[in-house]
């Protein structure tokens, strides 16, 4: 089989396998198994009764759902922040006794009856916060207790005035809306029930008391110990608990008009079953207003349908319990595996088959043939630098890199036995670039792109993207830029090699070898970030071509280098250099002589070429072994090539055994000499080129002699 | 049919035979550098075999049986017609060369009688008495040099034969054996042989008849096995197991378009020797940093030599780790108190010396 089956190659292209992974990376995939657990409900209860789609049913569903939800969600927040409150059902009793006894005895008007009703509960919620969050008492005996009270409350008012408020009838425009009417044919409660989710969605996820709620649900005591004022937030949450359960007894008021003992009954089972249902986890921390509606619609439809199929009494608490004990099953097994799975299936690789390799032998006479050039490169600071990825040199001469631990450090001319810091970044320094005004611009892995001035302060140029239009998870932010080169009009092109992988983790994209790269053009003009060119395979080394209207790039897994006009009559356009490259292309810079030189990180292994058109493979490799035991590409010797306009190759310098510089990221000519960095080095090299140009260098070739 | 099931189940998820977990080096295995450290040897080319004979150390290296002097240089004893394969000395001190091609030759006091016999992989040889040598047949299917395939196709197509070398009668003993690759017999007569492809020591009684296995899941590809002076053996591993090739063996897609297309050194297989070529595959453990190669990195080659006791349990071993020189170790033999090494992959006989027994060092 030399090559892989068209259907195959088909299957790669169309089916995107890398979105599972990164769907289940979203937060929100936990209420994938509630939201089909409401498929399916919807389904089997449409198909069972009749009449179940039709516009009156769904207008007393909805109706029904606004006041099931609200207390729905009085459960969920108390539930996030770890506690449980059984007094749900009692308190909507009391709610809706209230409404009725203000206006029907009391004859007070809706407006402000209303507010006074949710005023009442939310002190019962007060209270149960107080006990709770301050005293320090337990949840689940507390609310018990306030059950228990509440109830006996409400069953001794009803005694007393259930006659008198049977026989008067309160009637005003405002109850009738409330009760019998809506807004374009959506029933009243349900608007309301809309209004309280979207505001409650917002403090839960994008305001600070709702991160707090969250964080004290997730650790009471690491919430404690960073200064959260827990106590605060428990008994906020039970009032605003309370304060949910009265606006649902007012409006259940307002469509019944009706109190009795059995008011609310059974009502904190309901709303607990529909709370875990919806994928909030009782032991707090994790829960949404997503997941406590669709946990309640799906108790309510099934409530409701076992009571419209006729079913015996009693099979309705029977069907709720078994779905509350399932659905407790499955959040535990989710959570437990998720990450699990998640770690699974992230490695998605693709296929790609790769052209035939440019023979290196020497035999072969190609400009590839391996030679002893690099053996005598000389050591610039051995031990003193720690992964030097790019190394750069200013017009005195001076020699600068970055290293793993965030530094800019600067070797001094002319013997580059001294070094200094010269500025502090953080991330990973990568790629580097003089601007006219003699400004280091870097790509930093995991930070973005960032200015170092000759004063040495530290700037960010820009750190995020515009978002692609279909991606799952956000790819706004920079991840892995990597290398940069400056038009000659001062717009700044940096690659980022993957938007899947962090800078710790770069060789696992080529398992992947997908095009999870991007080129990213930052204009200083306007200050803003634009990706250029998507989908690369690793985009790597970047450099503008000596006519200024283009820039080459090189796709490191796809070993071959391109280029891309941003100017010029063919202006956005992508055209191949170079492929067939024998490793994997790294930095790109230009040479004295109007060349190019290129670093090539590693060489390709006929092993991994053919595992390249074998992605199940990979893909079960990645499953079945440690990291440390996968394949990957031979990024333990490389060689330097320099090339030209026409993809001509017309050298190769080669260190086969890598004793004295083990591996080459980049190089960078300088006033007769080559200097060469490595990511996984110690140690910066460099090496006299004889026969070239002794005053030549970058800073001049691109700015001019002023500046 | 609920097999069945179980094994497509398996290799859905990973476990049970599809599982690739490979044992640890702990224990009497516990990694050091001891074959590293050992002084200079004798330069050889791919030493295979090493025997004693009347106290005197004989090694082969490709065609050529060599016998090291005095002076600890090897000097050429024998030139057999194709490259020596296996080498055996009977308790008189007859020496046993199995060539290929060439077949098995005896050199007594300098005179070699040709045999009659032309097996091909002969991987190693013991004589059970003066008359009675012992023949193991790596795989009926591959040539010697050709072991790597031979692993990959999952070959079992080895052989154990004995030979009256006196009347030229040979008598096979035992069949389907995964590449057996070393042989010695015990006090009680009892043949133990190592059987690289399933990695584990395998007792034979005299006849030929199955009795056990004797070590099992060896944590690199055992070959020859000698005995010592304390009654107990020497193993040689001459390559190490990894999840990778593991993984490779149950993938037969990939196995098979990498046998069609790769060069056989490039292969994801076992090797005698690794790190000279780019070319070759490599882990991701083995990317070096700052220049050095972890000790501990994944690799295809290793060098490993286990004591045993008599029976059969390890109580110290001899290592030469990832990035190390001396790989591939083919045989050992105990000759006083020193430990005489074939080391194929690193071209190098070497000589260890060895410290009181039971001692740590």
């Amino acid at each position: 089989m030399a090559s892989a089956s068209n259907l195959t190659k088909l299957r790669y292209r169309f089916i995107p396998d890398h979105v599972i992974g990164e769907i289940l990376s979203k937060k929100w995939i936990d209420n994938a198994i509630p939201f089909l657990v409401l498929v399916c409900v919807v389904l089997v209860f449409g198909s069972l009764i009749p009449n179940f789609y039709s516009s009156s049913n769904l207008s007393i569903t909805a109706r029904q759902f606004g006041e099931f939800g609200l207390v729905g969600i009085a459960m969920m927040v108390v539930i996030v922040v770890g506690g449980i409150d059984l007094s749900v059902g009692s308190n909507f009793a009391l709610g809706n006794f209230m409404m009725l006894a203000l206006l029907n005895l009391g004859g007070w008007p809706v407006e402000l009856a209303a507010p006074v009703v949710v005023l009442i509960c939310g002190s019962v919620g007060l209270l149960n916060g107080f006990l709770i969050g301050y005293m320090r008492l337990r949840a689940f005996l507390t609310t018990l207790v306030t059950l228990i009270i509440v109830r006996a409350v409400v069953d001794m008012l009803l005694l007393q005035y259930a006659q008198a408020m049977s026989v008067s009838f309160y009637e005003s425009p405002a109850w009738d809306l409330m009760g019998l009417g809506g807004f374009f044919g959506i029933p009243f409660s349900f608007v309301m029930l809309v209004i309280v989710a979207v505001i409650g969605h917002i403090l839960l996820t994008r305001s600070r008391p709702g991160w707090r709620l969250m964080a004290i649900g997730g650790s009471r005591r690491s919430a404690h110990n960073i200064g959260l004022p827990v106590r605060r937030t428990v008994c906020a949450a039970y009032t605003i608990s309370g304060m949910l359960c009265g606006l649902s007894g007012v409006l259940y008021a307002a469509r019944l008009s009706g109190a009795g003992t059995d008011t609310g009954m059974g009502l904190e089972i309901a709303a607990l079953t529909a709370a875990v249902l919806g994928g909030n986890s009782l032991g707090g921390g994790r829960g949404s207003i997503v997941k406590a509606l669709i946990g309640a619609l799906i108790v309510l439809l099934l409530t409701n349908g076992v009571l419209r199929l006729g079913l015996n009494s009693g099979s309705g608490p029977m069907v709720l319990g078994l779905t509350l004990i399932f659905a407790v099953f499955v959040d535990v097994k989710w959570l437990k595996n998720r990450d699990k799975l998640l770690s699974k299936v992230y490695v998605s690789p693709t296929i790609i088959e790769l052209p035939k390799p440019v023979s290196t032998d020497p035999r072969d006479n190609t400009a590839f043939a391996i030679n002893d050039r690099l053996n005598d490169v000389e050591i610039i600071g051995l031990g003193e630098v720690e992964s030097p990825e790019d190394v750069i040199l200013d017009e005195d001469d001076h020699l600068y890199c970055g290293t793993r631990h965030g530094d800019i450090v600067r070797f001094l001319a002319p013997d580059y036995q001294q070094s200094e810091v010269f500025a502090h970044i953080g991330g990973s320094p990568l790629g580097m670039s003089w601007d006219r005004e003699r400004n280091l611009l870097v790509c930093v892995g995991g930070m973005g792109l960032y200015k170092i001035a000759p004063d040495r302060t530290v700037t960010k140029v820009t750190d995020e993207t515009n978002r692609s239009t279909f991606s799952v998870v956000d790819d706004s932010r920079l991840r892995l830029a990597d290398d940069l080169d400056i038009a000659p009009d001062g717009r700044v092109f940096f690659s980022e090699a993957t938007v899947r992988y962090e800078m710790h983790d770069w060789p696992v994209d080529a398992l992947e070898s997908r095009g999870n790269g991007r080129i990213i053009c930052y204009d200083p003009k306007t200050g803003k970030t634009h990706t250029a060119v998507r989908n690369l395979i690793f985009p790597n080394g970047i450099c503008t071509s000596q006519d200024g209207q283009s820039i080459l790039f090189a796709e490191s897994w796809a070993c071959r280098i391109s280029r891309y006009y941003f100017d010029g009559p063919k202006a956005g356009r992508v055209e191949p250099v170079l492929d067939r490259l024998p490793g994997y292309p790294d930095n790109i810079n230009r040479a004295s002589d109007g060349t190019y030189w290129a670093a090539i990180m590693g060489m390709r292994s006929p092993a991994l070429d053919v595992a390249l058109r074998m992605p199940a493979f990979r893909k079960r490799m990645a499953r079945r072994i440690a990291p440390d035991q996968w394949l990957y590409p031979n990024l333990n010797v490389g060689c330097v090539i320099r090339f030209n306009d026409k993809g001509e190759v017309l050298e190769s310098l080669w260190d086969q055994h890598s004793a004295n510089h083990p591996m080459i990221t980049s190089m960078r000519e300088h006033k007769g000499y080559l200097y060469l960095g490595g990511i996984t080095n110690n140690r910066i090299g460099r090496i006299r080129l004889p026969g070239r140009d002794t005053s030549w260098s970058g800073y001049r070739n691109y700015w001019g002699q002023s500046s | 049919m609920i097999g069945a099931l179980r094994d497509w189940a398996d290799r859905f998820v990973g476990r049970g035979t599809a599982a690739v977990t490979v044992p640890p080096l702990d224990g009497a295995l516990k990694p050091n550098n001891r074959l590293d450290e050992a002084p200079r040897g004798i330069q050889a080319d791919q030493p295979d075999d090493i025997i004693v004979a009347n106290g005197t150390i004989f090694y082969s290296a490709a065609s050529r049986l060599f016998q090291v002097d005095e002076n600890g240089i090897g000097v050429v004893a024998f030139e057999a017609t194709g490259t020596i394969t296996a080498l055996a000395v009977s308790p008189a001190g007859l020496i046993a060369i199995a060539s290929e091609p060439g077949g098995i030759s005896f050199v007594d006091g300098g005179v070699a009688t040709v045999g009659q016999q032309a097996w091909t992989c002969v991987t190693a040889m013991a004589f059970a008495n003066d008359r009675t040598l012992l023949v193991c047949i790596g795989s009926t299917r591959n040539t010697i040099g050709d072991w790597q395939r031979d692993l990959l196709n999952a070959g079992k197509s080895g052989e154990i034969w004995t030979l009256d070398i006196s009347t030229g009668a040979a008598e096979r003993l035992a069949r389907d054996l995964a590449f057996p690759n070393g042989i010695v017999v015990e006090a009680d007569g009892n043949i133990v042989i190592s059987e690289s492809w399933r990695k584990h020591l395998m007792r034979l009684s005299p006849a030929g008849k199955r009795v056990g296995q004797v070590m099992e899941d060896l944590p690199g590809y055992p070959a020859r096995i000698s005995r010592n002076s304390r009654g107990g053996y020497w193993l040689s591993l001459f390559a190490p197991r990894s999840q990778l090739i593991e993984f490779v063996l149950r993938e037969p897609g990939y196995r098979k378009a990498m046998m069609a297309e790769v060069a056989p050194e490039f292969w994801i297989a076992p090797a005698l020797r690794s790190g000279a070529s780019f070319n070759e595959p490599m882990q991701g453990g083995a990317l070096k940093q700052m220049g050095i190669l972890k000790p501990w990195a994944p690799t295809r080659s290793y060098g490993l030599v286990v004591e045993l006791t008599p029976d059969f349990e390890p109580v110290r071993s001899f290592h030469s780790r990832a990035g190390g020189r001396r790989h591939g170790i083919m045989a050992a033999v105990e000759n006083g108190n020193h430990l005489w090494l074939a080391s194929k992959g690193g071209n190098e006989v070497v000589a260890i010396e060895l410290t009181h027994p039971g001692g740590l060092r």
